[in-house]
């Protein structure tokens, strides 16, 4: 197959065999030399944030004016400092608490969707798209606006009922509002795991004479368990790596977690690079952990569900039951999708916060929206956003098209150590990027400066997605037939041209896919950019966080109402070319 | 033992006329083995199902060892935990986070009362000993070949003695030897405990090897029943005749009937059909003839046989297939020990067979009753 691709160029020298000069013109073949760049260039990008930490971790006075040294004293200082107990403590509590319920109601929801017969799934997979458009710090916002004591809309509400307040600034709180967050990736993972069951293994326990309930705890829930203890370590780190809950909702709860710790230590002067260090290599340790066993467990579960033909996921017939799906649907999707959607869109059209009624009509007028076109800061910051997001969409596509090339469609040595490498980043929490990259820019000593530049965004951005646009680009290169690129060389094409004038048309879909997908992933990202802005170049995530410090919550509203738009727009163009070209891809 | 009336289901989302089974009246003696046969999404499955209880049907009733266990008008339905059944699905369903033997034990022990200890595992290997698997109770179930599995899921099907064992397509999966000996093994064990089984297929052949009952469907009807040899051989309905391979028909009027049967013109041809009960003379009829059914030679032999020439031939290794046009009539005439064959334009003569030769009334589709067929249970 795509040996083919590699000797075309090696035309068989006249005259004895000459091992050694072969062994040469093989390693020059422009394969090589593609894997060779492509592989610093991911190493360079996965490997460098993660040294760096490490080696600050490391060292005595990590950009300190002192000449530095090696030791272990930042970690023994951290692990002894006061506090530290409870810090871990109150991270794990915040993370596991997230897991489970976020997990819980994820599968709970995509059973009932996959299932059974519960009637208006609809409103359940409207509500699970929700998080591409919503970005995390919008989300948080929204809640902390419908949540807040005494003064949150959703509280008022509660109030008016005769029923107990929800205080957002909570560990309650806190949980509740991330586990908005990344239910429905929960639920994603849920609906794949539950679509992928036989479920002639159910029934065959009912035709045993088991009960149904009994059924669906020592067969449903046995089988769809390492789908589900998967999903929740995911949770679990995706929630202990991310800034935005813990640092809108836990500061003022007086609620510190390791996110919030590293952020504070970094504002604080001095900084305290040393501790970062250290608790951004715990943080890295644990995420490791935490995806390995998810990883080991979800590929146990995959040959769990092979079987044989006549294979097919049956509704369920819930009876009078699937009124309580029902009931589940509408309440699920009136709290994730509607109220801090509409929260947002409400105080987007008020000049000052008012509780809605036919006074507040009165108020309604579109001063945020002009505030927000005409506030120099916001601006820039759109079109920071824009030029980050749009190049680093560029870049990650580029490069990890030529990564899955490399490693679905050849039979190249190195190969497996540059899928290896591109994944990498899946492992790092975002917030450990940030700083690791901080970190490698202010201290490298390097030709030029990034530190202050968009360019040192874009890096980070790029490094983030890699693994999403690889998510694409790799189930989009594996449905082109090696018969193709085999058929172009056999015209007489070489590797380049082969790749050029056959891979990329065909790959045209994926490629679109993917930058556009990473474009959504890179604007809304908040957790390493947070760390990488300097007040020049500010992206709009970091602009919604700086206006919600300062209080400006209307006009947060409106930037937030046109963020959400515009993400939906792209979201909706992902789905037209995924829909038009019939794509399939896991996230 | 089992008893559907007026049987109909539709799932939802479907069109109004289109419903999976169609109003299915059918009794399954006990003790036997019964096929339910027909082309793909005929509504087999959909039976099976709604015996299981898998299914809630519509309409009509279902009654199993004498109980009803479902009747939609008198809102009663009992879940398929609780009816005394035993099933083997297409895809086998093993529960693959078992051993083998707590496969094959878990009907056991949800069992009420449960049997005591000891007790389910000793009856489980029994039924792993019966179905020749003893020697992998402590496997785990997934590294197990798919006739293993097979074995497996027919264990645990049966372990708890069912009243009735339902088996969908349970062969298909197999590999073609394969096939063969489990099909017998399956016919050996349900004689061997005379359980009472339906047993889903569409594969021809196997309906004939191991039933004691036919029963041929389309659309979500029955359309005939009987032994398979009377299926086979005077299939009374086109449809089956069609189904199990009677693909010649030619048309045309019956002349006369006499002692040695009904001769049956075709315009310029004739033939004499020996069975042809209720046939009368001037009546249309459809006559249909097995591809093997005919004595095909270079010469003629007698004043019947008919004048045609080879349009294309199809070598099969132990026979060959001719396709031999007469005037506008294109028939398929199989050969056995031939060692040269015809090619195409060659003159030859076909002798139909008078016996074996299927008359139908032209206009209904049904074959004239033939008194022979005996009578299904
Ligand atoms: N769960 C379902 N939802 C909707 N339609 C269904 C469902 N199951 C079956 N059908 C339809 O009902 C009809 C009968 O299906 P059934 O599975 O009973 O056919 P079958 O005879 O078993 O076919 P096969 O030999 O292919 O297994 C088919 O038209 C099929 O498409
Ligand atoms: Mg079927």
């Amino acid at each position: 197959m795509a040996l083919l691709a590699q000797q075309p160029t090696t035309a068989p020298p006249p005259g004895p065999p000459a091992p050694y000069r072969r062994r040469w013109r093989d390693r020059l073949n422009p394969q090589y030399i593609t894997l060779a760049i492509a592989a610093l260039a991911v190493a360079y990008l996965a490997l460098v944030p993660v040294g760096t930490m490490l080696y600050s971790s490391l060292q005595s006075d990590f950009l300190g004016t002192t000449p530095s040294t090696w030791t272990l004293h930042n970690y023994v200082s951290t692990f002894t400092a006061p506090g530290i107990g409870s810090l871990i403590y109150n991270s794990f509590v915040y993370a596991a608490a997230t897991s489970i319920f976020s997990t819980v109601v994820g599968f709970g929801l995509a059973w009932l969707v996959v299932r059974t017969n519960t009637p208006a799934k609809g409103f359940a997979r409207i509500a699970a798209l929700v998080p591409l458009i919503l970005p995390g710090i919008l989300n948080t916002v929204a809640w902390s606006l419908l949540l807040s004591p005494q003064r949150g809309q959703a509280n008022l509400a509660l109030h008016a009922l005769h029923l107990p307040q929800f205080n957002v600034y909570s560990l309650a709180g806190m949980v509740f509002v991330q586990s908005m967050h990344v239910i429905p990736v929960a639920y994603l993972m849920g609906t794949a795991s539950f679509t992928s069951m036989d479920s002639s293994l159910e029934e065959a326990a009912l035709a045993s004479g088991c009960s149904p309930a009994r059924t669906f705890r020592t067969i449903t829930l046995r089988i769809a368990r390492p789908a589900i203890l998967s999903a929740a370590l995911l949770m679990f780190v995706q929630t202990i790596s991310t800034f935005e809950v813990p640092q809108l909702i836990g500061v003022p709860a007086r609620h510190f977690v390791f996110v919030s710790r590293i952020y504070s230590a970094l504002q604080q002067f001095p900084a305290d690079y040393g501790t970062v260090g250290v608790l951004g290599i715990f943080v890295l340790v644990v995420a490791c952990i935490g995806l390995y066993s998810s990883q080991r467990l979800s590929r146990g579960s995959a040959v769990q569900t092979i079987t044989g033909k006549g294979f097919r996921a049956r509704a369920q017939d819930l009876g009078a039951w699937r009124w309580v799906g029902f009931a589940g649907f509408v309440v699920f999707f009136v709290v994730a999708v509607a109220l801090p959607l509409l929260m947002l869109l409400w105080a987007s059209f008020l000049p000052t916060y008012e509780s809605p009624s036919m006074d507040a009509l009165h108020h309604l007028s579109l001063t945020n929206y002009s505030q927000v076109i005409h506030r120099p800061g916001i601006v820039d910051a759109m079109k920071n956003s824009l030029i980050t997001a749009f190049s680093a969409g560029l870049i990650v596509t580029v490069l990890s098209a030529v990564v899955a090339y490399l490693t679905v469609k050849t039979r190249i040595r190195g190969r497996g150590l540059l899928d290896g490498l591109a994944t990498v980043p899946i492992a790092v929490p975002s917030v450990v990027m940030g700083v690791g990259i901080l970190y490698w820019y202010l201290s490298a000593p390097l030709p030029f400066h990034l530190y202050g530049t968009l360019t040192i965004l874009t890096i980070a951005f790029v490094t983030i997605t890699l693994p999403y646009a690889m998510r694409y680009l790799v189930p989009g290169m594996q449905q082109i037939k090696d018969e193709l690129e085999e058929a172009a060389t056999a015209s007489g094409a070489n590797w380049p041209q082969a790749f050029r004038r056959i891979f990329i048309p065909l790959l045209m879909p994926s490629l679109l896919s993917a930058f556009v997908y990473t474009m959504i992933v890179a604007f809304r990202e908040i957790s390493a950019a947070i760390f990488l802005y300097t007040s020049d170049t500010e992206v709009v995530s970091v602009q919604v966080y700086d206006l919600y410090s300062s209080g400006n919550y209307p006009v947060v509203a409106a930037l937030g109402v046109l963020i959400v738009l515009f993400l939906s727009l792209l979201a909706l163009v992902v789905r037209l070319i995924s829909r038009r070209f019939g794509i399939k891809n896991g996230s | 033992m089992i008893k559907l009336t007026g049987l109909v289901k539709r799932y939802p989302g479907r069109a109004v006329g289109a419903n999976a089974v169609d109003g299915i009246d059918l009794e399954v003696g006990e003790g036997k083995l019964t096929t339910l046969l027909g082309p793909s999404g005929c509504g087999k499955t959909t039976t099976l199902r709604l015996i299981a209880g898998l299914e809630r049907a519509d309409a009509g009733t279902v009654e199993i060892g004498g109980q009803v266990v479902s009747d939609p008008a008198r809102g009663i339905f009992i879940g398929p935990h609780r009816r005394p059944i035993g099933i083997v699905f297409q895809s086998y369903a093993i529960w693959p986070h078992m051993t083998v033997v707590e496969n094959v034990m878990f009907p056991l022990k949800v069992s009420r009362p449960r049997p005591r200890k000891g007790e389910a595992r000793k009856r489980a290997l029994e039924a792993l000993d019966a179905v020749g698997l003893a020697d992998f109770a402590e496997r785990p179930a997934p590294a197990l070949s798919g006739g293993q599995q097979q074995r497996v899921a027919l264990a645990r099907a049966l372990v708890r003695e069912p009243k009735v064992l339902l088996l969908d397509e349970p062969l298909s999966n197999l590999d073609k030897g394969l096939r063969g000996r489990m099909r017998d093994e399956i016919r050996a064990v349900q004689q061997r405990l005379g359980i009472t089984t339906v047993f889903v297929t569409h594969d021809q052949d196997e309906a004939l090897a191991v039933s004691d009952d036919v029963v041929v469907m389309n659309g979500g009807h029955v359309v005939e029943r009987g032994i398979p040899h009377a299926i086979y051989t005077y299939p009374r309905d086109m449809f089956t005749a069609r189904f199990l391979g009677v693909s010649n028909s030619l048309d045309g009027v019956v002349e006369s009937v006499g002692p040695e049967g009904a001769t049956v013109s075709f315009g310029k041809r004739s033939m004499l059909c020996s069975q042809c009960e209720a046939i009368e003379a001037g009546q249309t009829v459809s006559v249909f003839m097995r591809p093997e059914s005919f004595k095909l030679s270079r010469r003629q032999h007698s004043d019947e046989a008919w004048p045609g020439t080879i349009e294309f031939s199809i070598y099969h290794g132990d026979c060959w297939d001719y396709h031999v046009r007469l005037g506008d009539d294109l028939l398929k005439v199989r050969v056995y020990r031939e060692k040269v064959g015809l090619e195409h334009g060659d003159l030859v003569f076909l002798e139909p067979d008078p016996d074996s030769a299927i008359v139908m009334p032209a206009a209904t589709g049904m074959a004239a009753t033939p008194a022979e067929v005996p009578a299904t249970t």
